[in-house]
């Protein structure tokens, strides 16, 4: 296996890792945060959303409560909802180490939106709003637009919750 | 500009010029087809244009198979399907929109349905689920602001579910766009700057946004130029060929930049406007652009310096401080509203259009936080900055705090814009 082969599939490991991360994460947000429940508020119960590597992964699989917040979808859809694609591994790796914001990626074509684009945007500021709460600043300034007020007791708070959650969602394999 | 990574794509063949529409006859020889259907809307009918597209091709012994002239001003699954079926009972075997944009667009739409089969066109809505040549298309604008014609996009109404759909593929783009300054010589003042305004939106858009690349940025430059050279030009005489000839180039430039760059805030707020107050989106745009580029210009204010070169001239690029720049390229746009509004009554605030009222800015912008056109936009915005940016759009400056609504007056009283140019 030659040195190019051998980094990209150092790429897909941490592109699958990620992508498997960040799902639980915005379930475990969503719990947590206000403002991720009322981006997501909107969408009703069964909506699926998809964040995957075209074109058959890796990546994960949220469903909609109705009430703004997200659990790991049981059964996927053939289509859900909405889908987020990113065309190679290479491109999800550079949102996924923060190298790009996910702005930027979707205005550099790196991925593609199936589905109600309003609802991508949604999708979009909640991610943001993950990113900026379970990312140290100087990380998570790189991954979004604009890096909101957000004072530290309040980040520390919030964080500590998403970290337990997830932990304890893997824990009991949900 | 650097840019680390983009995509750019448009194999549109633009047939453009004076008599351009006598080489449409030949176009469709060339890809081996004879039956065209027409699809128009009577704008285009009671205005002589499709008069002359039927001479054009009788004059050639290859008359038209179809005509659709039913398109209305936003076109629906209902009216796709009807021009389809026309489509298929006369046996016709490519199109040719002749319009504006929601003419192109339900073209797409029909080549969708004929082209695949079966009537259920929200299956292919979407991005990119479309995976073959559709058959031939040939798109005419009839104004001179969509750029429809070069555009992988078509958005159609549902009125059932009350929504707009989108279609998204590379195949929906027409294989030729005709520009014939003969389509826009009779295109009213207000419609001429309107949907010049929009081409400019587009343009400028195009340049200052996030997917801006080095080759939309060639087409951007060039229609920005285009159209702040000729739109005055062409409003003090409208029958000017060759300015309409160069405000047509400026909008398929325009349309080509903007397809592989996308659009921004104007644009998203000009879409919820749209929606809500059904304003003309030309009018939109052009009230909106200032204001935008005026509140993009702390993230962006380098991007939109360097448009006071196409904007301007050299010689006020060269005289202009760098760190003026962009307030500058802002004054010249409003300096340019000015003068339309003086020539034609454009409006240059929401308040002069009688169509928006005070009290729905905010539901504009809770609209618009959610539009797609957002993501692109340089700088993150929440929804009391858009507010802000609709104020100042709406002119509230003008009016007395008393007479504000109690949500609005608490906000704080938007900034004077740059005093006018010197």
């Amino acid at each position: 296996m030659n040195r190019h082969a051998l980094r990209l599939l150092w790429i897909r490991l941490y592109v699958t890792v990620m992508l498997w991360v960040i799902g639980r994460a915005l379930v475990a947000t969503s719990r947590v945060d206000e403002t991720v429940r009322a981006e997501l508020e909107p969408l009703p119960s069964g909506y699926q959303i998809q964040m995957r590597v075209l074109p058959k992964g890796p990546g994960f699989v949220v469903e909609c409560a109705g009430d703004g917040t997200l659990v790991r979808a049981g059964q996927v859809k053939q289509r859900p909802e909405l889908s987020i694609g990113f065309k190679h591994a290479a491109h999800a790796f550079l949102v996924l180490a923060f190298q790009e914001s996910t702005a930027q990626a979707f205005a550099n074509d790196r991925m593609v939106a199936d589905g109600d684009v309003s609802h991508a945007i949604r999708l979009v500021r909640a991610l943001n709003t993950m990113e900026a709460l379970i990312l140290p600043r100087w990380v998570a300034e790189r991954a979004v637009k604009r890096y909101p007020q957000l004072p530290a007791m309040e980040k520390t708070r919030k964080a500590t919750r998403i970290y337990a959650l997830w932990v304890k969602n893997l824990l009991l394999l949900k | 500009m650097s840019k680390p990574y983009y995509e750019f794509f448009c194999p549109v063949k633009i047939i453009a010029g004076h008599q351009a529409l006598e080489h449409l006859p030949f176009e469709l020889s060339a890809l081996s087809v004879s039956r065209p259907m027409v699809i128009t809307d009577k704008g285009v009918r009671g205005a002589g244009l499709l008069a002359l597209v039927e001479a054009i091709f009788s004059a050639s012994n290859a008359p038209l198979a179809a005509v659709f002239d039913d398109v209305p001003a936003d076109s629906s699954l209902a009216t796709v399907r009807k021009a389809a079926q026309v489509y298929r009972d006369k046996q016709c075997d490519c199109l040719i929109a002749i319009g504006g944009g929601s003419v192109i667009d339900t073209s797409k739409a029909v080549n969708i349905l004929v082209s695949e089969g079966g009537d259920n066109l929200l299956q292919y809505s979407g991005a990119h689920n479309l995976k073959r040549a559709l058959k031939p298309l040939f798109a005419v604008p009839t104004t001179s602001g969509t750029g429809s014609e070069v555009t992988m996009v078509a958005v159609i109404s549902d009125t059932d579910a009350g929504v707009k759909i989108p279609f998204t593929s590379y195949y929906l783009l027409p294989n030729a766009a005709v520009l014939d300054p003969r389509m826009t010589l009779t295109l009213p003042p207000l419609v001429t700057a309107a949907t010049a305004m929009d081409a400019l939106t587009h343009a400028v858009e195009a340049y200052t946004c996030l997917a801006a690349n080095p080759m939309s940025d060639a087409y951007a430059t060039a229609a920005i130029q285009k159209v702040s050279r000729n739109l005055l030009a062409v409003m003090d005489k409208p029958d000017d060929a060759q300015g309409r000839l160069e405000l047509a180039q400026a909008s398929t430039m325009a349309g080509i930049a903007f397809s592989n760059s996308m659009v921004g805030l104007v644009h998203a707020l000009g879409h919820s406007i749209g929606a809500i107050c059904h304003l003309p989106h030309g009018m939109c745009m052009s009230i909106l652009l200032p204001y935008v580029l005026e509140y993009n210009e702390s993230v962006n204010g380098q991007r939109i310096g360097e448009l006071l070169l196409p904007l301007a001239g050299p010689e006020v690029y060269a005289a202009t401080p760098q760190s003026r720049r962009a307030s500058r390229a802002v004054q010249i746009i409003l300096l340019l509203r000015d003068n339309l509004h003086q020539r034609c009554g454009l409006p240059r605030t929401l308040q002069e259009t009688g169509k928006v009222p005070l009290e729905q800015l905010q539901a504009i912008a809770d609209m618009a936080i959610n539009d797609g056109s957002i993501i692109f936009n340089p700088k993150e915005s929440d929804r009391t900055e858009l507010l802000a940016v609709l104020l100042k759009a709406w002119g509230v400056a003008m009016v007395p705090a008393a007479n504000l609504p109690v949500e609005v007056a608490t906000l704080a009283p938007p900034a004077p814009m740059h005093p006018a140019p010197d």
